[in-house]
């Protein structure tokens, strides 16, 4: 009998000692990852990344650069009518 | 007249013992309970429909082929069983017993008997067996919650993790006190039993589930319904409780406004916490994976129809399931017990120390720091039940001070609270499973 609460003891002390610790470590871990993600990855990045897409989208058609030259010096050539 | 006195041989009335009286009593009480009185009703309602199911004489609805074999056949099918497991007892008690405790050959050999004369495994028990026996819709349910669980809180002002470690303290001087009582010899709870009755303490239904089903099947139904039934009572079981411990004063303090938190920190955070669990405690990986990766399909914004599907759909067809399957487990022999009463005993005061610890931990961060920036009601917050923890420290806070809201500041150790109740759980499965 005093086996078994011996045994609930042991289980609360090591139990309640290894959740400060795992949470400790968690917040240390956090605290890193916050610096970390706030220097390499900061909040505005994606609204950089927006206007690259677009930029990028019509240099992707590659074979249509001819086409568009056409164009936008027709577009020209009508403006300045 | 033959076939009248079969038939009412057959029906209901003439079978039913006052066992199953009680607990279909004991069932409509929970349907009462969550459709008057709002009282988790999203799990109470299939746990107390599921309980009355269960104890339907005749149908064997929550037992399986062999039980109803032994309950219901005649003497030629109990004694087959009893060849099957090499057994010479006659007795249906007895045989179960063996049943249990028989080699995987023999359980085998007594399921094929048990289906020969004709009989099979109850819904209930069926749905048990997938749902609970698996691990699989606790699980589920976590990953659910996970994609519903918003960590910004937390990242903002992550010291309010100590208050989700403080608050699990109710859990474990739960299982000191059930194991005290078997000392005492007024119960007899093992050491798994204590360690599964004190997770109800973590107010989180789920854990409790999971943890019950592996440590102590047997106390499942009173476990879970102690856990469920809590949880709906925090708004009643936590403001004295809070009030006792804090002054007017400490209640008055009003909280500075929580930083930004960049997405990209709410996408790496699951997997940092993943990393840390798989690194420390693995026990507790099926919990805490499902979570983190129920939160990450949230925070990640690509698979936002998976999150939609995990935190909706998805887990109201679980807690169906969830739901029947505990209510399976609200058979008489094993819910009227004085030991159900010594749970629902310990579940509260698992609860009320669990308070305690958190708002106690919250008035020394606070005097730690000067004594005036960390409002201990958020403290109470530490136990998991997510979100209504939060919202009674919001209330109290209100109440000291109108313009003082805490809903923000207390999500913090309430989903803390969510991490160190599977942490709990994790050590738990490890040290005595």
């Amino acid at each position: 009998m005093d086996n078994l609460m011996s045994e609930g003891l042991n289980l609360m002390v090591f139990g309640m000692g290894f959740v400060f610790v795992f949470l400790t470590l968690l917040v240390i871990a956090t605290g890193f990852m916050s610096k970390f993600a706030n220097k390499f990855a900061p909040e505005p990045a994606p609204q950089a990344a927006k206007p690259a897409p677009r930029a990028a989208a019509p240099a992707a058609s590659a074979g249509n650069d001819e086409v568009v030259a056409v164009i936008s010096a027709a577009v020209h050539h009508h403006r300045n009518k | 007249m033959e076939s009248l006195l079969n038939l009412w041989h057959a029906s209901g009335i003439y079978n039913i013992t006052p066992g199953q009286i009680v607990m279909i009593l004991v069932g409509m009480l929970l349907l009462f309970l969550a459709i008057r009185k709002n009282f988790e009703p999203l799990l109470l309602v299939p746990i107390g429909f599921g309980g009355i199911m269960a104890n339907i004489p005749e149908a064997g609805l929550a037992f399986s082929a062999v039980e109803n074999a032994l309950n219901l056949g005649g003497p030629e099918v109990i004694a087959s069983i009893a060849d099957a497991l090499g057994v010479s007892s006659a007795d249906p008690a007895a045989l179960k017993d063996a049943y249990v405790n028989s080699s995987a050959k023999a359980h085998t050999a007594a399921i094929y008997a048990a289906n020969d004369a004709g009989y099979s495994n109850g819904m209930m028990y069926n749905f048990y067996s997938v749902a609970i026996a698996s691990g699989v819709a606790p699980l589920l349910i976590f990953m659910g919650v996970g994609a519903m669980t918003d960590f910004g809180p937390l990242l903002a002002n992550p010291k309010t993790l100590f208050l989700g470690a403080a608050a699990q303290f109710g859990i474990f001087a739960t299982v000191l006190g059930a194991v005290g009582l078997s000392t005492l010899g007024l119960m007899d709870f093992t050491v798994q039993d204590a360690a599964a009755i004190g997770i109800i303490g973590g107010a989180d239904g789920p854990t409790a589930i999971y943890v019950a089903s592996l440590l102590a099947p047997d106390l499942l139904g009173a476990i879970a319904v102690a856990a469920y039934s809590y949880m709906a009572l925090v708004p009643l079981i936590q403001p004295p409780i809070m009030r006792a411990l804090t002054s007017e004063a400490e209640r008055k303090i009003a909280m500075v406004q929580l930083r930004h938190v960049s997405k990209s920190e709410k996408v790496m955070f699951p997997i940092v916490l993943l990393i840390l669990v798989a690194m420390l405690l693995p026990d507790a990986a099926p919990l805490l994976g499902m979570f983190c990766f129920g939160n990450l399909m949230r925070e990640c914004g690509v698979v936002d129809r998976l999150s939609d599907t995990a935190q909706n759909a998805l887990i109201n067809i679980v807690t169906i399931f969830l739901g029947l399957s505990v209510g399976s487990k609200l058979s008489a022999e094993a819910f009227l017990d004085v030991e159900t009463l010594g749970i629902l005993l310990l579940g509260i005061v698992a609860f009320g120390i669990g308070t305690a610890a958190g708002v106690l931990m919250a008035k020394l961060m606070n005097n730690l720091q000067g004594g005036n920036s960390i409002n201990p009601l958020i403290g109470s917050a530490g136990v998991s039940a997510v979100p209504m923890a939060a919202r009674v420290s919001n209330k109290l806070g209100l109440e000291s001070n109108s313009q003082n809201f805490l809903l923000m500041h207390a999500m913090g150790p309430n989903v803390a609270g969510v991490i160190g109740s599977a942490v709990a759980a994790g050590v738990m499965i490890k040290f005595v499973g």
